[in-house]
């Protein structure tokens, strides 16, 4: 396995220019949708088939009574642990030498099961190609030398892409800085390999709470209770079975009580 | 904010007549393997049940991904953690077992029958993963309403084996066969059955806790008390303890199980849908 890339939203420096959103759609020849009315800027509500960066505009009351303007640009996480990549049937879902997830199209069958098992909602269904869709870390240019067309185009560098390595140790350097500068509650989220979901390939520098941008505090992988969904059903089969049983034998000679 | 995959009514009734067919064929067998030569009946119509719903089943399946052919990419990979993967897999092989104890079903004599005992016992197991897994699928999700309440899969299983119960039940009824020896036996089980299912299904609710609110707090809430608890639960088992003796109220139990039991299923798929 190649080192692990990673990319690091830093929303801290977000100006909501949406460059990454439009840049991801020219990249990945993804169709203009109708916008739609967030009540924010915000446009989509949420990641679709044809949206795959979304910049969020979130507004936070403050304690003084003004509002709060956090930006971020979200994308899929790229899970260590990615519940789509466990709940894919088919094996199209997959994790490319860099440790990024992908979807590879042509073997997608459409069952939709990776679309309920991503704990941030990110696979969309696509009704064109009967498929499911998200961010593939630009599985193309990646594999080519060069960076996602995202952090390609952010022009603040919200966006970085390199080693992970190397990228959680400037976040981390980046926190202390906010946090100096006043940003209290700045902090990393998904940067810790040894955290939920195994860290992402994709984690953010947050200016907030994780829910405040409606991230999940902690999110874990679906499949964790298989064994145990798996071990309760066999045991309900027994009781169904003795029951079984029992009435199939009880009045096993002759006519019964009847 | 977490996404629903959209499945939809093709998923209910693959839900709901898989728990049929496996627990009609794991009636069957036991009926087969533990019952006297007069369960027979039961026997055969519980084989013979299970057969064409499993082939409804998985055209089901395929209908449901868009695009048919896609059905076999789901046959190039094999992950036995994964119940979709499995599941896919499993729904295969029971349906040769339902093939091979269908067939055998129409054969009186002895070497068929002492092969028919063995098969069924070993395709009980295929028959009851069909019943319980789609509930285990569903409940390794990211989606709260599905994933916390630990007993989806059991809930299911125990419906599946009502609901396969009261099929054969009803069937029995339709062909005159109602009060006889092998139609109290399965009643008597149903019985049980549905009685295990009200405790799991009570259980679930509490493990649930806050996350049953889509079902409880829904559009769907009534329903699922009216349609599943009331009709599908309450009404059968009331019935069967009072009048298990006559055919007619009988038969009337098992209708209500089998609303029941695609109430259950109903309520379960829909009211995640948003
Ligand atoms: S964020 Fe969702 S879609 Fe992306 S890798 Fe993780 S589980 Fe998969
Ligand atoms: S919809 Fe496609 S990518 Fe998603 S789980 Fe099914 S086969 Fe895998």
């Amino acid at each position: 396995m190649a080192r692990t890339l990673a990319m690091f939203t830093d929303t801290s420096l977000c100006i909501g220019c949406r460059a990454c959103q439009v840049a991801c759609k020219q990249w990945n020849e993804l169709g203009a949708e109708a916008p739609e009315w967030t009540g924010t800027y915000q446009n989509h509500a949420h990641f679709t088939d044809q949206t795959f960066r979304l910049v969020r505009f979130v507004e936070e009351p403050k304690p003084s009574g003004d509002l709060a303007w956090l930006l971020m640009s979200d994308v899929c996480k790229h899970c260590a642990q990615a519940g789509c990549l466990e709940a894919c049937p088919t094996g199209a879902i997959y994790r490319t030498e860099f440790g990024t997830v992908d979807i590879n199209q042509d073997v997608c069958n459409g069952c939709r099961y990776c679309v309920a098992s991503c704990p941030f909602g990110v696979v969309h269904f696509d009704d064109g190609s009967g498929t499911a869709r998200k961010c593939t870390f630009c599985n193309d240019r990646i594999h080519n030398g060069l960076g996602p067309a995202c952090a390609k185009a952010c022009p603040t560098d919200s966006i970085q892409f390199g080693f992970r390595d190397e990228l959680v140790a400037k976040a981390g350097k980046r926190v202390e800085t906010l946090k100096g500068m006043g940003f209290k509650e700045a902090q990393l989220y998904g940067a810790d390999t040894g955290g939920f979901l195994g860290g992402l390939n994709a984690f953010f520098l947050l200016l907030s709470k994780p829910s405040t941008y409606n991230l999940p505090e902690h999110p874990r992988l679906p499949q964790r209770n298989v064994v145990v969904d798996s071990l309760l059903s066999i045991g309900s089969a027994l009781v169904v079975g003795l029951g079984a049983i029992v009435s199939f034998r009880s009045r096993g000679k002759g006519d019964g009580d009847a | 904010m977490l996404k629903t995959p959209h499945w939809e009514m093709m998923i209910v009734w693959y839900f709901f007549l898989g728990g049929i067919a496996g627990g009609a064929y794991f009636t069957a067998a036991v009926a087969d393997a533990f019952g006297t030569a007069r369960d027979r009946a039961v026997a055969r119509i519980g084989y013979l049940v299970a057969l064409p719903l499993v082939v409804i089943c998985g055209a089901l399946l395929i209908a449901d991904l868009g695009v048919p052919m896609r059905f076999l990419n789901m046959l190039g990979t094999f992950k036995f953690w994964d119940p979709m993967s499995i599941g896919a897999w499993a729904l295969g092989v029971f349906g040769l077992f339902t093939f091979a104890s269908a067939l055998l079903s129409f054969s009186p004599s002895p070497p068929a029958v002492a092969w028919r005992r063995k098969i069924g016992l070993v395709g009980i197991f295929f028959g009851f993963f069909l019943a319980s897994y789609t509930g285990v699928l569903i409940s390794n999700t990211a989606l709260p309403f599905w994933s916390e309440g630990r007993l989806m899969g059991a809930l299911f299983l125990a419906s599946g084996a009502s609901t396969g119960m009261a099929t054969i039940a009803l069937i029995l009824f339709l062909t005159g066969g109602a009060g006889g020896e092998g139609w109290r036996k399965v009643k008597q089980a149903d019985r049980y059955a549905i009685g295990f299912e009200l405790c799991v299904l009570a259980l679930f609710l509490v493990l649930l806790g806050s996350a049953a609110a889509p079902l409880l707090g829904g559009r769907l809430a009534v329903l699922f008390w009216g349609g599943l608890v009331v009709v599908g639960l309450a009404v059968p088992l009331a019935l069967e303890l009072v009048a298990h003796r006559t055919a007619a109220l009988g038969a009337v139990s098992a209708v209500l199980v089998l609303v029941g039991g695609f109430v259950l299923r109903y309520v379960v798929v829909m009211s995640i849908q948003t």
